[in-house]
């Protein structure tokens, strides 16, 4: 997706106070902006920054296949240190060791913080390629890795080892099948 | 001195009867006489017509033609007559029916100053499509191993208000009752006039304990998932279904003014029979320890349906042939000296003790075993019965949870059943204990359970021990309630014990706001080893087996202890080492009865 980024005659959108993640409210931004390409269509910068809503508020009500679905065949994906490529991949990523806490670090929750001002969404010239930049503090979880009585039932009511909120930023890429798929989705703590 | 009346067996060792639809159907036919009550019921009701609307459940209208007959029409539909009972609390009033012909019901309270109500719908049979449907949305598998719990209990909870009455006369967005924090962290002991005396406990929003001293004689604490409502800043409407057991659900009106009650008991006994009846009651508070929510949380929020701690359903029990295979053949004590790490509950553990290393020691227990040991480094130990040649190797860890004040344990001989040895020797007085603890109990092969025994010991530079003087029983830590983090970081691993009798205690394990959670109950065991300093110990029966046993300073608020668990993944020996807070204490001793 770096190469698309690359082309001269891309066309880049900057979003300003779009990702809107409060409370998993998708929340309509007004879409402005324009590259030496020229404007991109508003409706696929729409669509992009939308996905990249549904796919935090469903990984934060913890709807993990269904996460998993809005990624393409051949996606990867990496979140504090957990990875995992491949569609089929990601959906196992997400119903086992996300759902039984498993990983050793889990997104459990996002919000909106300043820096997404510097969010950014560039589409490619042929309209099926994109990347963006979305920011937002994170909340990692690391989930009780043990099999005492006090964790099964701590693991039962959603407890974890430790709770912490962090900035950072998504790398994203995107491709067009018909609708918009993340095609590669990196977190970078700040 | 008190006289209690025991049970042989306590509720967690009941085989309460999965009974079909049909039979609870049957059991439950007398209910449309309404409850029976030793006190007089209130006729405040008879007479009136009321409509309660609910914002999401049903719509109720009744017609109470006397002070124990009603009509009900539910959502529009067809009325249908029903026994019922009424109490009254000051401007409360406790309604109670079931739905004649079928397994389901309404407990009303009603608010005839406010005329808000809350509605408890209350059924039977429920358990099964319930837990299907919580299974599939979890994607689990549903949760049957002890049957279909038609016996069981369930409730659905409705804020409404009484229609034409000042709660919706204003205008404006409508006040409620809702749920709340507010009653907990409060103990009540409470005797009801049908003599029934129970200590009560509301240490978490989602589960509640109690004691039940006339009804099993008060040994042992039990747990059951429960409702708190609050009317306003002192009348609350507290409910529990005694899920694991025998399902009944109970609840009840209370007054924090004069700390009176008005409740309603329905289900099932462990004989079957039904018990519905209503009561009132006079109750002392008994405590009110700490919560741990952020200030401003006042525990209103509910999400998702209420989550039930099922250890009896989830607990695996193995069969002889497993557990004799997990003993002998995949034991493990500390790592097999490569140390028991931090994990588990033994985050906090101290640095241990190695210098007795090359050592001997002689541990001698009154009426029970005399052990010679030969430490050989600081992690491994040969031990050998007095007057026995023959000497065994062993992995042991040493802690020391007060000044030259020793704890360690290692597993005794490779045999089925299993034991380990937990010793406790006082080099400022030459007393000692050992907790033996070994698998298997009547119930079940992979529980363990724990034997105290009380003697001497001698080593180099240990004192003269005394000829009479030995520790022993204590019940100075009953009603104290003590927070334990076992884990590092925010909030690690973290649970609160409250030591309820002398023979009991429960844990709480928080939720991620702070506020209590689940909540279970085991037996337990006291001994008193210097002021301040006790070993304690429980066993996690009918839920994980687990013996666990500390050695509690409370001076440092640390522990130092050892973990003995036989399961599907190996016999093994660990260590626990915690730090703790102290939550507050409850003033119970004075209910708890016989004292030995």
């Amino acid at each position: 997706m770096s190469g698309i980024a690359a082309k001269s005659t891309r066309r880049a959108f900057f979003l300003r106070g779009g990702a809107a993640l409060g409370a998993g409210v998708a929340t309509a931004a007004p879409g402005r902006g324009a590259t030496a390409g020229g404007v991109a269509e508003e409706s696929d910068l729409e669509a992009i920054r939308r996905l990249h809503l549904t796919l935090t508020t469903l990984i934060q009500s913890q709807s993990y296949e269904e996460a998993a679905s809005l990624f393409d065949e051949n996606a990867s994906l990496e979140l504090s240190g957990v990875g995992a490529r491949g569609k089929l991949g990601i959906l196992q990523l997400f119903a086992e060791q996300y759902r039984h806490q498993q990983a050793p670090a889990i997104h459990s929750a996002y919000r909106q913080g300043a820096r997404q001002l510097n969010d950014s969404v560039t589409v490619g010239d042929d309209r099926r390629h994109a990347t963006a930049t979305f920011h937002m503090d994170v909340e990692v979880c690391v989930p009780l890795q043990e099999d005492c009585t006090a964790a099964q039932m701590a693991r039962l009511q959603g407890q974890m080892a430790d709770r912490r909120w962090e900035s950072g930023r998504f790398e994203a890429a995107y491709v067009k099948r018909g609708e918009w798929k993340v095609s590669s989705l990196r977190y970078l703590a700040c | 001195m008190s006289t209690r009346t025991y049970r042989p067996l306590q509720m967690h060792r009941i085989a309460y009867s999965d009974l079909t639809e049909a039979q609870v159907t049957q059991a439950l036919r007398p209910t449309s006489n309404g409850p029976s009550c030793k006190s007089a019921l209130t006729g405040a009701l008879a007479g009136k017509r009321i409509k309660i609307v609910t914002d999401e459940g049903p719509s109720l209208d009744y017609n109470f033609r006397s002070a124990r007959e009603l009509e009900l029409a539910e959502n529009g539909g067809k009325a249908v007559k029903s026994g019922y009972g009424a109490l009254e609390s000051r401007n409360l009033v406790l309604v109670s029916h079931m739905v004649p012909g079928t397994q389901r019901g309404y407990q009303l309270v009603v608010d005839q100053s406010t005329g808000l109500a809350t509605v408890f719908e209350v059924y039977f049979s429920g358990y099964a499509a319930e837990e299907t449907a919580a299974a599939a949305q979890a994607k689990r598998e549903p949760q049957f191993k002890s049957g279909h719990r038609n016996r069981e209990a369930q409730r659905k909870v409705w804020f409404g208000h009484v229609e034409g009455t000042p709660a919706v006369a204003g205008g404006g967005a409508a006040p409620r009752h809702g749920y709340t924090n507010r009653l907990e962290g409060k103990g009540v002991y409470w005797k009801q006039d049908n003599d029934i005396e129970i200590l009560e406990f509301y240490l978490t929003v989602l589960y509640s304990n109690f004691i039940e001293l006339t009804r099993f004689g008060g040994e042992l604490t039990v747990c059951a998932p429960s409702d708190y409502i609050m009317v306003n800043d002192h009348q609350f409407i507290y409910s529990r279904i005694e899920c694991e057991f025998s399902g009944t659900f109970t609840l009840q009106v209370v007054d924090l003014f004069d700390v009176t009650q008005r409740g309603v008991r329905l289900g099932l006994t462990d004989k079957d029979e039904l018990e519905y009846y209503m009561y009132t009651g006079k109750g002392e508070i008994t405590g009110q320890i700490a919560t741990f929510e952020v200030f401003g949380n006042n525990g209103e929020a509910r999400t998702g349906p209420r989550r039930v701690y099922r250890p009896i359903e989830t607990f695996e029990t193995l069969t002889d042939d497993q557990v004799k295979d997990q003993c002998l053949n995949h034991a493990v004590a500390f790592g097999d000296g490569k140390g028991s790490g931090a994990a588990g509950m033994g985050g906090y553990k101290t640095e241990p003790v190695t210098h007795f290393a090359g050592k001997k020691l002689s541990v001698r227990m009154d009426n029970g075993p005399a052990i010679d040991y030969d430490f050989v480094d600081g992690k491994q130990l040969k031990w050998r019965y007095r007057g026995d040649d023959h000497w065994r190797e062993a992995w042991y860890e040493m802690y020391e949870p007060d000044d030259r004040l020793y704890f360690f344990a290692h597993l005794l001989d490779a045999e089925f059943p299993r034991s380990c040895a937990m010793v406790a020797f006082d080099m400022k007085n030459g007393l000692a204990t050992l907790v033996k603890g070994t698998t298997g109990t009547p119930f079940r092969n992979n529980e363990t359970h724990p034997t105290y025994y009380f003697g001497v010991f001698q080593t180099d530079g240990s004192p003269t021990s005394p000829t009479y003087l030995r520790h022993g029983w204590t019940d100075e830590m009953v009603g104290h309630c003590v927070t334990w983090n076992y884990q590092r970081g925010n909030p690690g691993l973290t649970s609160m014990h409250f030591y309820a009798t002398p023979n009991t205690y429960s844990w709480i394990i928080f939720q991620p706001d702070g506020s209590g959670g689940l909540q279970w109950s085991s037996p337990g065991w006291y001994s008193k080893v210097r002021d301040g300093v006790y070993i304690m110990a429980w066993v996690e029966e009918a839920c994980n087996g687990t013996l666990g046993v500390i050695l509690f300073n409370q001076r440092l608020m640390h522990d130092a202890g050892f973990g003995f668990h036989v399961g599907r993944n190996g016999l093994s020996l660990s260590v626990v080492g915690a730090r703790a807070r102290h939550a507050g204490k409850f003033d119970i001793e004075q209910h708890i009865g016989v004292r030995i």
